[in-house]
């Protein structure tokens, strides 16, 4: 008889403590915030190293602008080079030519 | 049938385009020489050249209006120490490679002078690639122009745009 009592006694309905439904919902409040996404938590540990990746985005834009800038130097080297080999060729060539007409209307005022 | 006729007619038009350049080596001749000019230039480094010449001058401009068409200037210009050091050989060795479509325009002959031939290649009345042999006793030049060109208009362009004749001595580049 005495299990009988111990149980009823163990197993009756009892209202909880004032403030316990309040306390629940902060507690699920603040475990939702300690669970946000992984990636976000990743983010906001490692923004103090930020600074590195900005040098390597400036590291990697100075060396695009440099190749470029390499690269266009280079390119007008080449250019006068091909405008000196055409003015030099077209003043040989006609320089011959201009001989050959000489040569011809003398021939033909004799 | 019809793509055969494409491609031979393709074929026709490709061909005296691609004959107008002339082999323009000379095996050693560069080594006995005093002084080369040796100018290679192809389509693409024409329009290179081309975007470099001034607008404002007038030579300039009119140099670049004459090349616009063209597919290839080669000079080689040779100029020996003493008369005799080249191969009067040459001069048909780079004459034997024009095709029947290669006009004599001019032949300069002097026992003491320089030897002018200017050969054009004809296509109806348009000149599309010039070749212009001169040899004097100590200096070998030949000059292979591909592509259209306004003789006239060659002889008429003044001066050497100051720009040094040679582009190299014997042992220098």
């Amino acid at each position: 008889m005495n299990l009988e009592n111990d149980l009823k006694r163990a197993l009756r309905r009892e209202s909880p403590p004032a403030g316990f439904a309040g306390r629940v919902l902060e507690q699920a409040k603040s475990g939702a915030a300690g669970s946000q996404p992984a990636g976000s938590r990743r983010r906001a540990e490692s923004s103090p190293f930020h600074w590195w990746r900005a040098a390597a985005a400036s590291v990697m834009l100075a060396a695009v602008l440099g190749g470029y800038a390499l690269h266009e130097v280079a390119e007008r080297r080449r250019g006068e080079r091909a405008r000196e080999q055409v003015l030099r060729a077209m003043s040989i060539a006609s320089e011959k030519v201009r001989y050959a007409q000489q040569q011809v209307r003398e021939i033909g005022s004799h | 049938m019809r793509k055969f006729l494409l491609i031979l007619a393709l074929v026709a038009v490709a061909i005296p385009a691609s004959a107008q350049q002339v082999n323009l080596d000379f095996p050693g001749l560069a080594d006995r020489a005093e002084e080369v000019v040796d100018v290679t230039l192809d389509s693409a480094m024409l329009r290179l050249g081309a975007k470099f010449l001034s607008g404002d001058n007038e030579d300039e401009r009119a140099v670049r209006d004459m090349i616009k068409n063209l597919q290839g200037i080669y000079v080689r210009s040779y100029e020996f120490s003493e008369a005799g050091e080249y191969d009067r050989g040459l001069i048909d060795k780079v004459k034997s490679q024009l095709g029947p479509t290669w006009k004599a325009l001019v032949t300069v002959r002097s026992k003491t002078k320089e030897n002018v031939n200017i050969f054009a290649d004809m296509h109806g009345d348009k000149v599309t690639g010039l070749v212009i042999i001169s040899a004097e006793p100590r200096e070998f030049t030949v000059v292979n122009i591909v592509g259209p060109i306004d003789i006239e208009r060659l002889a008429s362009l003044e001066g050497q745009f100051g720009i040094p004749r040679i582009s190299r001595g014997k042992n220098s580049d």
